[in-house]
This record gives C-alpha cells, structure tokens and sequence, in this order.
C-alpha cells in the first residue's frame, strides 16, 4: 500500500512538491506571525521588568516608557532636578536612577546614570568596575569594546546630524552581564558627566566656573562649546534641589503598595509618573491586534490553499479515474482504493505542514534575531501549549480534507472509469 | 473453472430507450472458451462489464458456477471478482513506477498481505509469460510484454475464469498472435473458463464456440456444438 502511493508520488512529484511548497508557506506564515508576536511579547516584558517605574516630565506615557525601556532616542522634556533629590530621599525608594539620553557612540545610546542603576541591571559586573570617576564608563553586554577603550561620545546621532564632543573621551571600566534588555546595547556613563558636557552643570560650580546656565531644557541642545570636563574627578552622586535638569527617573520601589502611591504622587502637571510594564500592556494591545489580523490573513490564505488543493485534487481523482477504475477491476477492495486516495493526500499535507512549521520557525528565528541586533532586546522565539490544540486542529482538517477526493473516488463506477 | 449462465438478462442506460444488452439465455459449460464479436456499440463491453461485476444488471441474473453475482452487494462482486475472475484488459492498465512483479501481485497486495505461495507463483506466471527480468520497471517494457505481464497478472489468484477484452488490439499482427496463443494455452492448462471480446479472426477460430452481438443482442452462436 504504502509502496504503491510512494511509487505514486514519484509519478506526480513536481505536483506533489508544488502542493507541499504551497501548504508549507501558508503554515509558515501562520507560525511565523504566532511565534513573533509572541517572542515580541515575552521580549519586551521581560526587558521592562527591571524597571517598575519611570517618572519624567509631563509629556507622552509611552514615549517616556520606550525611551527607558527601550533606550528609544526621543527629545524628551526635562524635568526639574528638584524631583530626583525627592525621589531619592523618600523613605519608599530603595533607589532612585537618573538617566540622561542624548548622546550617542557608533549608533549605541551613551546614557548618563548612577551606579545604583548599574548594580540594578548587573548586579555582579561581567568584567571590570563600575565608573568612579567622570571619565569612566560601564559598557552594556553587547557593545564590541575591550576595557580601557575611549569612547567620544557625540552629541544626538550621526545620522541625524549629531556633532562628537571634543572635550571628552571616556574610558571604557567594566562590562555588565548580559541583561537580555535595550541596556546590552548601552553605554552607561556618570550623569554629572553629561550635564557638565551640555553645561548643564548648575551645581557644578563649586568644582568648575561655568555653572551660570539655566537648568532648563533649552540649555541641552544649544550648550557651551567650551565647556571643560574634568575627567579624573570624583564621583558625586548627592542630589539637591540644584541638580539640573533631567528627562527621566527610574525609581525601585521598596512595595508594590509604595509603587502604586509614587506613582500616584508623581502623576501632577509638571511630572508623569508610568509602570512601564503596564504601557507595554497596552502597546501589546494595539500588537495583539494587528497579531489577530495577520492571523486572520494568515488563516484565509491556508482556507484558499487548502481549496485550491482539493480542486487540484479533484481533478486529480478525475484524471485519474482510469487508474482507480483499474484498481477495482483488477480486484483492489474498495477500502484499499479509498486509503490510496486519502493517504497521498494526507501524507502531502502532513509533509507540507511539517515544512511550513520549520519555515516559520526558521523565519521566526531570523525576525528575533535582526530585532535582538539592533534593539538588543532578547526576543525568546519559543512554543506554547496553546500551539498544540492548533496543530490538533491543522490535522483534524487535514483528515477531512482528505477524505473529500477519496469519497469522491469511492463513487466512481469502475466500468464507468475504465471507459474514461 | 466455473460455469457461466446467463438468464433474461437486460442492460439499460438512462435516456435510451433501448436496451444496450439483452440476453435470453446464455450458458457456458465450466472449462469452455466463447468469442464474442460484433460491431462497436454492439454491447460487447457492457456484456463484458456485465458478467465480471463491473456494473449491475438492470434486470435478469448472471452466475459464475453456484454464485449469481447480479444478486450481490458492490463490495462481495468487487471480492468474487478479484478471487474468481482474471481480467485482461485492451490498455493493459498497468502501473507505471512499479516494476512488472509488482504490478503482477499489487491486487492482492492492496487486499491483503501476500503469501509465499503467491510469490512463488507470480515469479512463476512471469517465467512462463516470457518476462526475463521480474524487476524491470514496468514503463520499460515493450506493449507485446506489457499485455504478457498483464495475463500473468490476470492469473495469479488461479481464477476460474479469465475475461479478455480485446487483448491483441493494441498490438501489432505478429505480437498479438503470440499473445492470443499465449492466452488460450495458459486458461486451457489452468482449466480457466475463458471468455475472450475480440475482432480476430485468428483468435476467434482458435477459441471455438463464437457468438456476434448486434444492438445487443446474440445474432449467431456458431460452434456451439463443438465447444460444448
């Protein structure tokens, strides 16, 4: 039996193959929509959890969570240093983290910050130290440079016309443990060594004497070129009420309580106060249904391949009626010939939903990948259990599918066949 | 080897009005050999179709020795035929991709599982057919070997009867003939009631007993005192 519908498929192979192909991208596209809606999913979940709360200037909620989640390069607002020296002094706080954005290196953000961030995010360093001087910097998992490196940070990005800032060079200290988050990609500096680089140092002037700019937003996009760093100098990070200004706070607090009650004392007219995780929530909301839609494409487009299969195949029966008019004549049982029909078709869209399933999760694979390099964010591409019951349902139609061109062959008189 | 009697049988199509086969009366004693011939549309392949099971009779009876197959269900004709009945067919209608040894035992295959016994007998069948090479893919072959592998095909299951339609048409003067003796020779020595459709003269002559058809009926029974 099964010789004989091999020796079958041999005859027809270049139909066979172009009806696995056609079932195997249809799948594919299904697979591939599933898993990377998904893996974006779990990815972006897991790279928000560090992260319990952001507060920043009043602006956008969702712009304020992909730029800290994300390390997304928007102009931000800024918001007034005052808000950061509360934050860190509240007795709710276990810590509270600046983070100053703006510049870039080779395409990866340089991020000013705190080094209770960077214990945050790598506890243990995966080599070297933390930053102890404002010339110093931590460098994300990712980003190819060696200890001792010098990085010139420039001011916005190259491709969108950015300047480098000659007055300073960090040098690379330590390295943090990949963290499966934007911040593998980032490059993590003192947030004095920041302000001080836009001019921004309003507090600055006890140590420098150029701290006669306002700390307002406008102050960071045309800064004082002659601004002078000084980068053997130590690491001061006491926030007062002089602290300049700054687009955004990460704040760890001590329980979900305190959470809930920051977050609602931080939602006011100059500041906005957001669980990154429930703004992704609702991104994932807008994502789950453009998911449904792909879907939705995806499930039409297998609905059309599976209908112009049966049609090949009914031809197929058709054309076919001689041999299977054959078979009965010579004695071949009517359920032999039934089998016959229903097993090549059966065994086709087995091998094509096989394909199909390698091909999506191949194209998956590669989709998480291209993302995970330029976000740096990792994106797990992985089953579920929910896929099982898709795959049960792929079968049970397979079988029925199948079974019309058999049935089909059934009914064929077999005089009436060899007459064909 | 079984008897062949056919009573009051009828054969209509839809929309004819017509009868395509009526048939009186018909016997042909077990181990006997009828030609049928007559002109195309005469009911020839509808008495072929007829009395191996392939279609059913709209009236009257047909039986093979104590079985009337007209009574039958689909599927026990389908089983009687394959156990009793060896057709040879004009197209041969073997099947490409498999070689002739597979194509001599495929029926009983997609039955059931083969027995030794059976193997040992299609090897035979092909020897005494003239297939040199039982592995030969069957698209390989000649037509003359083609039709040989198709009579031993016809006989593996030791059939009491064997049904040809037609079985030199297809093929040239000199291979037909060698297909015709060869099909005459192996139902005598198998004792096989030997029923044979055919226009030639040679074939018909070396048969006996002969019958023509016209508009469905039997015209001229020749020979049938020898034969019987």
């Amino acid at each position: 039996m099964m010789g004989f519908i091999l020796a079958d498929l041999r005859r027809f192979k270049g139909g066979a193959l172009a009806v696995v192909v056609l079932i195997a991208l249809s799948v594919a596209l299904s697979v591939a929509v599933t898993l990377q809606e998904r893996a974006v999913r779990l990815g972006s979940a897991r790279a928000a959890e560090k992260f319990d709360l952001v507060v920043g200037a009043a602006g956008s909620e969702t712009q304020l969570a992909l730029s800290a989640v994300f390390l997304q390069p928007s102009p931000l607002p800024l918001m007034s240093g005052a808000v950061l020296e509360k934050l860190a002094r509240d007795p709710r706080v276990s810590f509270a983290a600046p983070v100053g954005f703006g510049d870039s290196a080779d395409g990866r953000p340089v991020v000013g910050t705190t080094t209770a961030l960077v214990a945050a995010l790598s506890p243990t360093l995966a080599e070297g130290a933390v930053f102890a001087r404002l010339g110093e910097a931590v460098i994300g998992a990712d980003v190819p440079m060696r200890l001792g490196a010098k990085i010139k940070p420039m001011h916005g990005a190259a491709d969108s016309g950015g300047h480098t800032h000659v007055e300073l060079a960090y040098t690379v200290r330590g390295r943090m443990a990949p963290t499966g988050t934007a911040w593998d990609r980032a490059i993590l500096v003192p947030i004095r060594a920041v302000w001080q680089l836009h001019g921004m140092g309003a507090e600055a002037e006890h140590a420098h004497d150029h701290g006669d700019e306002a700390p307002d937003g406008a102050a960071a996009e045309d800064h004082d070129h002659a601004v002078h760093v000084e980068a053997d100098a130590a690491l001061d990070e006491h926030f007062d009420a002089e602290t300049p200004g700054i687009p955004a706070v990460l704040v760890k607090p001590k329980t979900m309580g305190d959470a809930y009650r920051l977050r609602q004392e931080y939602r006011g007219e100059t500041t906005l106060a957001v669980f990154p995780a429930e703004v992704l929530t609702r991104l994932y909301a807008t994502l789950g249904d453009a998911r449904s839609l792909l879907l939705a494409i995806a499930i039409a487009t297998q609905a059309i391949v599976v209908a112009a299969i049966l049609l090949v195949t009914i031809m197929h029966v058709g054309a076919r009626r001689r041999q299977i008019g054959a078979l009965r004549a010579f004695g071949a049982p009517r359920r032999a010939v039934f089998a016959i029909v229903w097993g090549e078709l059966f065994l086709l869209l087995l091998a094509g939903f096989a394909l199909g399933l390698a091909i999506g999760y191949g194209a998956a694979r590669a989709i998480s990948a291209a993302l995970a390099s330029t976000t740096a964010v990792h994106m797990p591409v992985e089953f579920a259990r929910a896929d099982l019951s898709l795959a049960m349902w792929f079968a049970a139609l397979a079988v029925l599918v199948s079974i019309v061109p058999a049935l089909s062959a059934l009914r064929l008189s077999p005089a009436a066949a060899l007459r064909a | 080897m079984l008897a062949l009697d056919i009573a009051g049988l009828e054969m209509r199509f839809p929309g004819l009005d017509t009868p395509v086969l009526s048939i009186d009366k018909l016997h042909l004693a077990a181990g006997g050999g009828l030609a049928i011939t007559g002109a195309s549309g005469s009911g020839k392949s509808t008495l072929v179709n007829v009395v191996t099971g392939l279609e059913r009779a709209t009236q009257g009876s047909v039986s093979w020795g104590e079985t009337e197959i007209t009574r039958l269900p689909t599927g026990r004709r389908d089983a009687f035929r394959a156990a009793h009945i060896g057709l040879v067919m004009q197209d041969f209608h073997l099947f490409p991709g498999l070689s002739a040894y597979e194509n001599v035992v495929l029926p009983v295959r997609l039955a059931r599982r083969l027995k030794p016994a059976e193997r040992e007998r299609a090897l035979h069948l092909l020897e005494i057919t003239g297939i040199a090479r039982p592995g030969q893919p069957i698209e390989t072959l000649s037509r003359g070997e083609m039709q040989r592998v198709a009579v031993a095909r016809a006989l593996l299951s030791k059939p009491g009867v064997i049904v040809a339609d037609e079985p030199t048409a297809s093929l040239d003067r000199r291979i037909g003939g060698e297909v015709a003796d060869l099909i005459v020779r192996l139902a005598r020595a198998e004792g096989a009631t030997l029923l044979v459709v055919t226009h030639d003269p040679a074939l018909v002559e070396r048969i006996g007993r002969h019958i023509v058809l016209d508009g469905g009926r039997i015209v001229e029974d020749a020979g049938k005192a020898e034969a019987a």
